[in-house]
C-alpha cells in the first residue's frame, strides 16, 4: 500500500510539474512574441496607422513596393479608426510594446515625448538613413519639438470651409478670401432661408476652427503648457453657438448625432462644415452633391490664422530596428511611386518629389491642390502654435461639451466651466 | 520493503497489549496519518495549482494592484505616485462621474424589474403543460446565451440606429424620433431593451421554482374558492420567493456591471465613448474612459473599488431585506 502511494504521488508530482511547465512555457512564449529578427538577416517591423479600409488598401500597396525594394525588411501592419487607434496605441505603448513605426499628428507629439515613447530621429538623419531635405512649405520642421525630430510629415492639410456647392449657388453666396465673420453669419442665414437647410453643421465644437478664430485675435487655443484663452472668450464663442442652434443657422445637433457616422454635410443637414480640406474626398464618396472648398472667414479682412497641419510618421523609442524604421519612413515620404498610390489621402504630399509625382486629374483632388496653393499665394499661412501634453483630451472634451451645449444638455456657463475643469486636469497630468 | 521489518517489533508489542479486545489495529499511527494527510493535501494543492496560479496571477494579484493604484496617480507610463484619497475626492466632485452614477442607477432600477417581470410572466405561461413547450423554453432562453456578446450589441446598434428597423417602424406610426442610438435620451432605452430581451436566464430559474410549488396547495385553494390572482399572490409568490430573491440579487449585481453593450451601442461614431451627450455613459464606461482614454489608471482603479463597495452594499441591503419577504420552507415559518 505504501508503495502504491509513492507511485501515485510521483505521478501526481509529474503531472503537476508538467502543467506548471506548460504554463511557464506559455508565458515565455508570449514574452518572446515581440522578437522580430530571424537568422537570415531579415527584419520585421510593425507599422500601425488610423484610417479606413480605403486608406489601408493604398498603404498596403505602398508596403508591397517597399518590401520589393528592401527585401530584407518585412512590414507587419495594423490599423483602426482614429479613436480606437489611440486607445490601442496607448495600451501597447504603456506595456512597452508599441509598433516600431506609426502614423502620428501634432496633438500627440508632446504627449508621447513626455512619456518617452517617441524616438528622436535626428540620429538617423545624421547617419544618412533619413533625408529631411526636399520638403515643401517648411514641413520638415513640423515634427520638431524641443530640438528633437519626433515625426516626419507625410502630407499637409489645412482647415477649410467645405461647402455643398449647389446649395451655396442656390443661396447666391460666393465666399472670397478675406470675407469676415459677419459675412459668414449673413451667408448662414441666407442658406437657411433660401435652401431650407442649416448653414453649418456645428462649428462651435471644432477645436481647430476655434484655434483659428483665436489666432485671428492674437491668441491661440493652447500655450506651451495650458489653454491660451479665457472663460470669457469661450463664453462669447458658445453664446453665439447657442443662438445659432436655436435659430437654425447650425444643424440640429440631435439629427447630427443620429446620422453618425455620416457627416451632417453629406447627409444634407447643413450647407457647409469646417474641417480639414482633404475631407472633401470622403464627403464626395459619401454624399450625392458636389463639394468645394471655401476660405476661412476672418476678423480683420486679412488674417485667417491658418497653418498647415500634417499627418506624420513617428518611430518608437523601443524599436530594435531604428535603421530599418528610418529607411521605411524615408521611402514613404520621398518615393515618387508612393505618391501616385496614396494620392491626397493623407493630405498634399510633403516632399516636392512626391508633390510633383502626383498631379491630380479629378476635380476633387485638383480643388484641394488649388486651395492649398491659394493659401500660399495669399500669404495667410502662419507658424503652428504649440500642442501641449493633453491636447488630444482637450480636443475631445471641446467637441463633446460643444455637442452637449448644442443639444441643450448644458447651459453656456455650465459648458464653459466643465470644459475648463476637464482641460485643467488633462493638461496638468 | 524495509517498512515491514521496522514495523515488526511494533506488531510484537501490540500482541502483548493488555487490552487486545479492540481487535487487530489496522489504522496507521497518528504520525503516519498526519504524514499521509499532508501528502494528500500536497497532491490536492498540486492538482489545484493551475487554478491557484491563475487565481493569484490573474485575479488576486491584479485586484491587490488595483487597490494600491486607487490611492495613486498612475498614468500607465510613469511610476504610480501615492496621493492618498485624492482620487476619491476628485470622483465625488466630478459632475461627469455623478452623471454616470445616475445613468447606471436608472438602468439598474428600470431594467432589472422589467426584465424579472417579463421572465416571471413568461415562466408562468410556460409552467403549464402545452404543446411545443420545450421549443418555447429553448427559444426564450436562447437570447440569454448570446445576449452579452459583442456581435449582438453590434446587431442591436444596427437595429436601433437611424433609418433602421426601429426607426422605420416608428415612422409607420407617425413617430419621427429618429434612431435611438443617436439620441441622448433614447439610447438608454435601447440598452434596457437589450437586457430585457435576455430574460431567458431568470425565466429558467423561475420555471424551476414554479415546479417546486406543491400541487396540493392550489387544490386546497380551489376548494376554498380562491381565484387565480389570489392563488398567485398568496401561494405562488411566497413559495417562489427564495427563487425570486436569487434572481433579484443576481440580476441587480449583473446590471451594475453593464459595460460591453453600452460601450458598443453607444460608442464608435464621432469619438464619443458612450453615446451622444454621454447618454449611455454607465459607470463602467466612464471608468474605461478615465483609464484607457485619459490614461488615469489610478482614478479608474478608485472608481472600480467604489463600484465594488456600492454593489456589496446593495447586496447587503437585499440580504437584510429578505427577512421581510422571502419565505424559506424549513424553519422559516
Amino acid at each position: 500500500m505504501q508503495q502504491g502511494k509513492g507511485v501515485e504521488r510521483r505521478t501526481v508530482l509529474k503531472a503537476a510539474g508538467a502543467s506548471l511547465a506548460v504554463t511557464g512555457l506559455g508565458a515565455t512564449a508570449t514574452a518572446c512574441g515581440g522578437g522580430s529578427g530571424s537568422g537570415d538577416g531579415t527584419v520585421t517591423i510593425r507599422y500601425a496607422w488610423w484610417g479606413a479600409e480605403d486608406r489601408a488598401q493604398r498603404i498596403n500597396k505602398t508596403i508591397d513596393l517597399f518590401e520589393k525594394k528592401f527585401p530584407k525588411i518585412k512590414v507587419k501592419t495594423d490599423f483602426q479608426p482614429y479613436p480606437d487607434f489611440w486607445k490601442k496605441f496607448n495600451t501597447q505603448a504603456s506595456g512597452g510594446n508599441p509598433p516600431d513605426v506609426f502614423q502620428n499628428a501634432i496633438g500627440f507629439l508632446r504627449k508621447y515625448d513626455a512619456k518617452n515613447v517617441l524616438l528622436d530621429l535626428k540620429e538617423q538623419v545624421k547617419a544618412g538613413n533619413l533625408r529631411m531635405e526636399g520638403f515643401r512649405a517648411g514641413l520638415d520642421r513640423f515634427g520638431e519639438i524641443d530640438g528633437k525630430l519626433l515625426g516626419v510629415p507625410v502630407g499637409s492639410n489645412s482647415m477649410a470651409l467645405v461647402i455643398d456647392k449647389p446649395v451655396y449657388a442656390r443661396a447666391g453666396i460666393t465666399p472670397e478670401m478675406g470675407w469676415t465673420w459677419d459675412d459668414f453669419d449673413e451667408a448662414m442665414a441666407r442658406v437657411r432661408d433660401r435652401t431650407g437647410r442649416a448653414g453649418d453643421s456645428g462649428m462651435y465644437g471644432v477645436m481647430y476652427l476655434y484655434d483659428l478664430y483665436l489666432r485671428q485675435n492674437g491668441k491661440a487655443f493652447f500655450t506651451e503648457d495650458g489653454l491660451g484663452f479665457t472663460e470669457a472668450d469661450l463664453t462669447q464663442w458658445w453664446t453665439k453657438a447657442e443662438k445659432g442652434v436655436r435659430s437654425g443657422l447650425f444643424a440640429d445637433p440631435k439629427k447630427v448625432a443620429q446620422i453618425k457616422p455620416k457627416s451632417a454635410l453629406s447627409a444634407e443637414l447643413a450647407g457647409s462644415e469646417f474641417t480639414w480640406d482633404n475631407f472633401t474626398v470622403r464627403y464626395t464618396s459619401e454624399g450625392k452633391s458636389e463639394y468645394g472648398l471655401a476660405p476661412i472667414p476672418t476678423t480683420d479682412g486679412k488674417r485667417t490664422g491658418q497653418y498647415l497641419g500634417s499627418l506624420m510618421l513617428s518611430a518608437s523609442r523601443r524599436t530594435q530596428h531604428p535603421v530599418e524604421v528610418a529607411t521605411f519612413i524615408d521611402f514613404m515620404v520621398h518615393d515618387p511611386e508612393v505618391a501616385t498610390i496614396m494620392g491626397y489621402d493623407r493630405g498634399v504630399p510633403a516632399t516636392t518629389a512626391q508633390y510633383e509625382a502626383y498631379r491630380p486629374t479629378d476635380p476633387v483632388n485638383k480643388a484641394i491642390a488649388a486651395y492649398e496653393e491659394s493659401l500660399v499665394k495669399a500669404g495667410v499661412l502662419e507658424p503652428i502654435t504649440p500642442h501641449p501634453n493633453g491636447a488630444d483630451i482637450c480636443e475631445a472634451a471641446f467637441l463633446r461639451i460643444g455637442e452637449e451645449l448644442g443639444l441643450g444638455k448644458r447651459s453656456v456657463s455650465d459648458a464653459v466651466e466643465q470644459f475648463f475643469n476637464e482641460s485643467k486636469t488633462a493638461l496638468s497630468s | 520493503m524495509g517498512t515491514a521489518v521496522t514495523h515488526a517489533p511494533a506488531t510484537e508489542g501490540r500482541a502483548k497489549d493488555p487490552e487486545p479486545r479492540h481487535g487487530p489495529d489496522t489504522s496507521p499511527r497518528p504520525a503516519d496519518l498526519k504524514r499521509r494527510g499532508r501528502r494528500e493535501n500536497l497532491a490536492g494543492y498540486l492538482f489545484m495549482s493551475p487554478w491557484i496560479a491563475g487565481f493569484l496571477l490573474l485575479t488576486a494579484g491584479p485586484m491587490a494592484a488595483s487597490l494600491y493604484f486607487a490611492f495613486t496617480d498612475y498614468n500607465l507610463f510613469d511610476a504610480p505616485r501615492w496621493i492618498g484619497l485624492d482620487n476619491f475626492s476628485e470622483m465625488f466632485g466630478d459632475p461627469r462621474w455623478r452623471h454616470s452614477v445616475r445613468v447606471t442607477l436608472w438602468y439598474v432600477i428600470v431594467g432589472t424589474p422589467v426584465k424579472l417581470l417579463v421572465a416571471l410572466g413568461v415562466a408562468l405561461l410556460l409552467a403549464q403543460k402545452r404543446r411545443g413547450q420545450a421549443f418555447y423554453r429553448a427559444a426564450f432562453y436562447a437570447p440569454s446565451l448570446i445576449g452579452a456578446s459583442v456581435s449582438v450589441a453590434i446587431v442591436w446598434k444596427a437595429i436601433f440606429s437611424d433609418d433602421a428597423v426601429v426607426d422605420r417602424t416608428q415612422k409607420v406610426f407617425g413617430i419621427d424620433a429618429g434612431g435611438w442610438t443617436g439620441d441622448p435620451d433614447l439610447i438608454i432605452y435601447s440598452l434596457v431593451a437589450l437586457t430585457v430581451w435576455q430574460f431567458g436566464a431568470p425565466m429558467v430559474i423561475f420555471l424551476a421554482g414554479l415546479k417546486q410549488v406543491p400541487r396540493e396547495l392550489y387544490e386546497a385553494a380551489d376548494v376554498d374558492g380562491a381565484g387565480r390572482l389570489r392563488q398567485f399572490w398568496n401561494i405562488t409568490l411566497p413559495m417562489i420567493s427564495p427563487v425570486l430573491f436569487f434572481n433579484v440579487l443576481l440580476e441587480t449585481i449583473h446590471s451594475f456591471q453593464i459595460f460591453s453593450s453600452a460601450y458598443i451601442v453607444g460608442g464608435g461614431a464621432g469619438g464619443n465613448a458612450c453615446g451622444p451627450a454621454d447618454g449611455s455613459m454607465v459607470y463602467t464606461c466612464y471608468l474605461y474612459v478615465q483609464g484607457f482614454e485619459n490614461s488615469r489608471m489610478g482614478l479608474a482603479s478608485a472608481m472600480a473599488w467604489m463600484l465594488l463597495v456600492a454593489v456589496a452594499l446593495v447586496t447587503a441591503v437585499l440580504f437584510w431585506s429578505q427577512k421581510r419577504w422571502v419565505h424559506y420552507e424549513e424553519g422559516g415559518r
